[in-house]
């Protein structure tokens, strides 16, 4: 079954078809081979702790654009966080494309964390291969996911709409895909 | 039909006209008129970027700061129409 997008763009009216079974289906695959990526990255950090980022946020980050920000996360209690919060966040993010849970929020903080990814391996490397990297790349996966929100193919957030709780805090439906 | 508003026009089109600028508008620019790329013997590329990489990675950051501004303002705004059933 195919639906109209209609839409303007940069002051045009823009109309396309798009294919709704092969939206789903691509959704879903994206959904899942991008949550393993961050649940295993996360799940590795675990498996080996203690996590120590102090390498990336001080060392590697602080020559970068982003290292004003990033070295005040290098020791002490904003270290400690980050140590903490990286690999939580990654599991979290994982999951939550995998079921489906949050979707939207999910993507988004997979795309802050490829932020901080993206520019501190590329400015590091200098970008030596071109600036479209595999970091940027993911992050604009990410960024996909949360503009077209699929959680409810195949997802709890379909559930999720669905409960007395979202219904009577529409806000919520903007996390949830 | 969705119109966007003015807000919406600067952080959709600013943002995503920025990360176009800092990949593909300087990556031309590199082409066009940036030094060569020769590659050492050891297969290192050698890079001298006429537009520093701080430049090019400070456009993209701000083009992903509107996308994230644009974000979390339409949390702000008016929920999303209930389109669970």
């Amino acid at each position: 079954m195919a639906t109209n997008i209609r839409t303007r763009l940069l002051g045009q009216d823009v109309s396309f078809p798009l294919d709704e079974s092969r939206l789903a289906y691509w959704l879903v695959v994206m959904r899942l081979i991008v949550g393993w990526w961050f649940l295993h990255a996360g799940l590795d950090k675990f498996l080996a702790w203690p996590f120590d980022a102090s390498w990336f946020v001080g060392g590697a980050a602080a020559q970068t654009t982003l290292g004003p920000v990033l070295v005040l996360f290098s020791d002490g209690i904003l270290l400690s966080f980050t140590n903490v919060m990286v690999p939580v966040g990654q599991v979290l993010i994982g999951l939550g494309l995998i079921v489906g849970a949050l979707t939207r929020l999910a993507a988004f903080f997979g795309a802050f964390l490829m932020v901080f990814f993206y520019f501190v391996n590329g400015e590091t490397g200098g970008w030596s291969h071109g600036v479209i990297t595999g970091d940027l790349l993911g992050l604009l996966i990410f960024a996909m996911i949360a503009t077209l929100g699929a959680g409810r193919v195949l997802g709890v957030d379909a559930y999720l709409a669905r409960t007395d709780f979202v219904k009577e805090h529409p806000r919520l439906r903007h996390f949830i895909g | 039909m969705t119109q966007l508003t003015t807000a919406e026009r600067i952080a959709l089109y600013g943002g995503g006209g920025l990360l176009l600028i800092g990949t593909l508008g300087i990556g031309l620019l590199e082409i066009v008129a940036g030094a060569p790329h020769p590659v050492s013997g050891e297969g290192q590329i050698v890079h001298e970027t006429l537009v520093p990489l701080t430049v090019r990675s400070s456009i993209m950051l701000l083009g992903l700061l509107l996308w994230g501004a644009y974000a979390v303002s339409s949390v702000a705004r008016e929920p999303p129409a209930d389109t669970s059933i």
